[in-house]
């Protein structure tokens, strides 16, 4: 299956980071303690960054460090910490449950490998003639985001903002009770 | 200068290999040793502001102070509390390290060094990646499982994360003025035709950017995070030995970033007449960090309430104001 696969840098980074990712993915599934829960998640989206970059999109991979590795990961071991820390997942009843997630798990692996691999499909390849290809990510997105998308882009920060104002006027009210 | 995905589709050999590591160890060695002069030019300078000697006896000048000091954190016993959350307490200070060594990464430090990362985005990966090491500081803090440590990291996380928006926001008015986000180019766009670095055109951004600088890196007058008199120096109150010394080493790898953030946005980086790039560059972050020290010697500490306000209603508005004017003066001047 890998015959011909050369050793780049982007195959050997492939598999740490997939590595870690799959890691992080399960750390946050098996661990008991929220806590820890909370920084397994803060792995695996600082892993999908990483897959950002192998795939040359840098923009998007730094905005998701800063958003979902910085902001959201602190945000949510805020809330663990001022809230019940010491809560515990409770043990598991024993059931056929996992049996059944391991043969779904295994059958959706089995058929995304048969698309990817067998069944024929022809994957576009990135070639020198491609539209954008060479062109600078950062411009790119912030000159669609002001042309072909500025309504969506203005919908979203004012729901950003409704956001923002509603949070404050809710922690406000709290205080004064 | 590396592009920044030039590795991915060249095969990987042991040249390309060795190549990666001698650069990470090489500038590692390099940090190591900025960081301990920083720190005994640090308490030098301190000593002479407030007529005293400072460090004299280790080596000739007291030269070898600061070493003699981390030697004596190494061999020190790593103590971790007995009611602390063991796991936690042990990867905090890595967790807390690894960014500040890694922001490094698209610094340029001279006109063709090897080691830059030649990288369209820059700016967003210093902020994106300096946001993490909070995460380190907040969990050292918690995991401590002592009330010190917990509002100092706490008061830590406050601090950085509401000043890192005026941060972001004034480095925008000096992006929107290069016209991009790569650090190499904002250095060749201030030496190209009108010879003039951008703390002239940009200088109400560069007031709020030296005042956010110095709140992220936490030193005076806003080292509220570490208070020694109120919090018994916060976060890290019950680290000790090499635990300790990397939080120690993560806050002064900062500010020698923060400085070469600075000179590189605000002071053309590695351009200047006569002299090779590499001088310039020193010279410029020495002045930022004798900058910080200065502060630090002349400075009393602010209130937390103060600080939290005069970020999100003075600097803020401040920052904003700055990113509009540049944008409607370069569209007026074009």
């Amino acid at each position: 299956m890998f015959s011909g696969l050369v050793i780049t840098g982007q195959t050997v980074a492939f598999f740490l980071i997939a590595l870690f990712l799959i890691a992080c993915g399960v750390m946050l599934l098996s661990m008991k303690k929220v806590i820890y829960m909370a920084i397994s998640i803060g792995g695996v989206f600082i892993g999908a960054a990483a897959v950002y970059i192998l795939l040359e999109a840098d923009f998007l991979a730094f905005a998701q460090v800063l958003v979902y590795a910085g902001a959201i990961t602190i945000m949510l071991l805020f809330a663990i910490m001022l809230t019940k820390h010491d809560e515990l997942e409770r043990p598991a009843v024993i059931t056929a449950h996992p049996v059944w997630s391991v043969l779904g798990t295994a059958g959706l692996g089995l058929i995304v490998l048969w698309v990817v691999k067998f069944s024929g499909i022809k994957w576009p390849q990135a070639t020198a003639d491609s539209p954008f290809q060479g062109q600078d990510n950062v411009k790119m997105i912030g000159e669609s985001l002001f042309s072909q998308y500025v309504i969506p882009f203005e919908l979203v920060s004012v729901v950003l903002i409704v956001a923002l104002v509603g949070a404050i006027t809710l922690a406000n009210k709290e205080e004064k009770n | 200068m590396a592009d920044f995905f030039s590795w991915v589709d060249k095969p990987l050999d042991t040249h390309a290999v060795l190549n990666m590591i001698i650069g990470a160890v090489v500038i590692l060695a390099f940090i190591l040793g900025v960081v301990t002069y920083s720190i005994y030019f640090q308490r030098k300078l301190i000593g002479w502001m407030q007529w005293r000697i400072g460090p004299n006896r280790v080596g000739p000048l007291g030269l070898l102070q600061t070493i003699a000091d981390v030697l004596k954190l190494l061999i020190k016993e790593d103590v971790v509390p007995e009611k602390a959350d063991r796991n936690i307490f042990l990867i905090a200070p890595i967790l807390a390290f690894f960014p500040s060594f890694m922001v490094l990464a698209v610094i340029p430090f001279s006109a063709n060094h090897v080691f830059t990362a030649y990288s369209n985005v820059g700016v967003l990966y210093y902020i994106a990646l300096s946001a993490m090491t909070i995460i380190g500081v907040v969990l050292g803090g918690w995991a401590s499982n002592n009330k010190y440590s917990l509002i100092g990291g706490m008061r830590s996380a406050a601090q950085m994360i509401s000043y890192e928006v005026p941060l972001a926001m004034s480095i925008l008015g000096v992006v929107l003025m290069a016209g991009s986000m790569n650090l190499v180019n904002i250095v060749e766009a201030q030496i190209s035709f009108p010879y003039v670095w951008y703390i002239v055109p940009q200088f109400l951004g560069f007031c709020v950017f030296i005042i956010s600088a110095t709140a992220e890196l936490s030193r005076t007058p806003f080292d509220l995070p570490e208070a020694e008199s109120e919090l018994v120096s916060g976060y890290n109150t019950e680290y000790s030995g090499f635990r300790f010394a990397f939080f120690y080493l993560a806050e002064y790898v900062y500010l020698f970033a923060m400085s070469g953030l600075g000179a590189t946005l605000y002071f053309g980086g590695w351009s200047g007449p006569f002299l090779p790039g590499w001088i310039w560059f020193g010279i410029k972050v020495t002045c930022f960090i004798f900058f910080f020290f200065w502060l630090q010697a002349t400075m009393p500490r602010i209130r937390t309430d103060q600080l939290l306000t005069f970020a999100w209603k003075v600097l803020i508005p401040l920052s904003i104001v700055n990113l509009v004017l540049t944008a409607v003066l370069k569209y007026l001047l074009h």
